[in-house]
């Protein structure tokens, strides 16, 4: 299963245990080694993916010990850079929209 | 307790800057900014009210990323900055990260006396025994016989233990613990954010790049479980007899004194003058 497909129906509830998001990822195998239930495996480009999720206890190690927050355990939370560039930032228009972190919550007066 | 999510590591990160950050993957620096984010959003405090200091270094890097005041400054000097965005506003909460070479080398002079000046600062020193932005040189932290780039057949000097230093050079708070004890970081990082007084949080972290790469110490996942290995409770630390305590330091809560901090010594003695001249004038 590729992080970057789709989930289908059948595998969606698995898939919501844990949210990968492949464009932070460096593949440095910290959530796949340190994983207390083993229930995370690589898939064929050295991603993680959720290779058991019955074992799944979604205790959320991997998202601590994750150095580049590039997945998070329980409901998925938006995709990074889903949230249109706000006006006035500083981003150039090349910069990929999945790279930046997204904006913060409205009522954090207005930062950046 | 239930655990903070990863949706409230982004509130508190830069929108407009670049991810994946500029660290090697799996260094320790990436989860010890998780680790500070969740500690900040669960002390309550406000992003105006928070100041990251950092000087040079991979450290030097983290408070970049963070939507809070930052200061990048200049080698071995964040302690300097932060004591005089301190002094100028008393109600901000200053947090200075530094790596070892910056804190102990570099720095080494503030270090001491910031502790002993009893400043509230809170010090987060990472320390991964090298410099790993220059390529691998040692640092004060560096331990005997360890290769390094400037220490090809082995490093000769005696190491620093920084949490001892700091502790005997007067802070308030110090703990130590490991990228790998992460659950422990995060409350010893509340704690640290919650205590009056200089506080000082030492973090191993490792740099299998660099230093790993000349030790032949493997991947950052070995190292980590070295760390785990190595790495004991204080509580256990206590009960254990030399032989069992060779190669092994203690983790958690070091030191934690009550005692008069700089800051309200300063308010006191400001107070003070400015009686003492209204008594002058006529």
């Amino acid at each position: 299963m590729s992080p970057k497909a789709a989930p289908t129906p059948e595998n969606k509830a698995a898939v919501d245990k844990v949210s990968f998001y492949s464009a932070w990822c460096k593949r440095c195998g910290n959530c796949v080694a340190f994983c207390p239930r083993k229930a995370l495996g690589h898939d064929e480009w050295g991603y993680p993916v959720l290779a058991d999720p019955e074992r799944c206890t979604t205790c959320g190690l991997c998202e601590m010990l994750c150095p580049d927050f590039a997945l998070s355990v329980g409901e998925a939370p938006a995709q990074p850079g889903a949230a249109a560039v706000p006006k006035g930032s500083r981003v150039a228009p090349t910069t990929s929209p999945e790279r930046l972190a997204p904006e913060p919550a409205p009522k954090e007066n207005g930062h950046g | 307790m239930p655990p903070v999510h990863r949706s409230v590591v982004y509130g508190w990160l830069r929108h407009d800057k670049k991810f994946p950050h500029v660290w090697c993957p799996g260094c320790g620096l990436g989860i010890l900014l998780g680790s500070l984010l969740r500690a900040l959003s669960q002390s309550g405090l406000d992003k105006n009210q928070v100041v990251l200091v950092s000087g040079i270094g991979c450290s030097g890097r983290l408070p970049v990323y963070v939507d809070v005041g930052s200061v990048h400054t200049t080698h071995g000097r964040a302690l300097t900055f932060a004591t005089g965005i301190k002094l100028a506003k008393p109600e901000l909460t200053v947090i200075t990260v530094m790596g070892d070479g910056d804190a102990t080398a570099i720095g080494g002079n503030h270090l001491i006396h910031a502790a002993r000046r009893n400043l509230d600062i809170k010090t987060v020193i990472i320390n991964n025994q090298t410099y790993g932005m220059t390529g691998g040189q040692y640092s004060p932290t560096t331990p005997l016989g360890a290769k390094a780039t400037t220490a090809p057949y082995g490093h000769i000097e005696p190491s620093f233990d920084i949490s001892a230093l700091s502790a005997t050079a007067g802070a308030s708070f110090v703990a130590r613990s490991t990228v790998y004890h992460v659950t422990q970081l995060d409350q010893l990082l509340g704690q640290l954010i919650a205590k009056p007084g200089f506080g000082v949080v030492e973090v191993l972290s490792p740099c299998h790049t660099n230093f790993g790469r000349q030790n032949r110490l493997g991947s950052q996942v070995d190292m980590m479980l070295e760390f785990k290995k190595r790495g004991v409770r204080v509580e256990r630390w206590q009960k254990l007899g030399p032989q069992e305590r060779e190669g092994r330091y203690p983790l958690g809560v070091l030191v934690d004194r009550q005692q008069p901090s700089f800051d309200d010594s300063y308010q006191a003695m400001a107070a003070q003058a400015a009686a003492l001249r209204r008594e002058k004038q006529p």
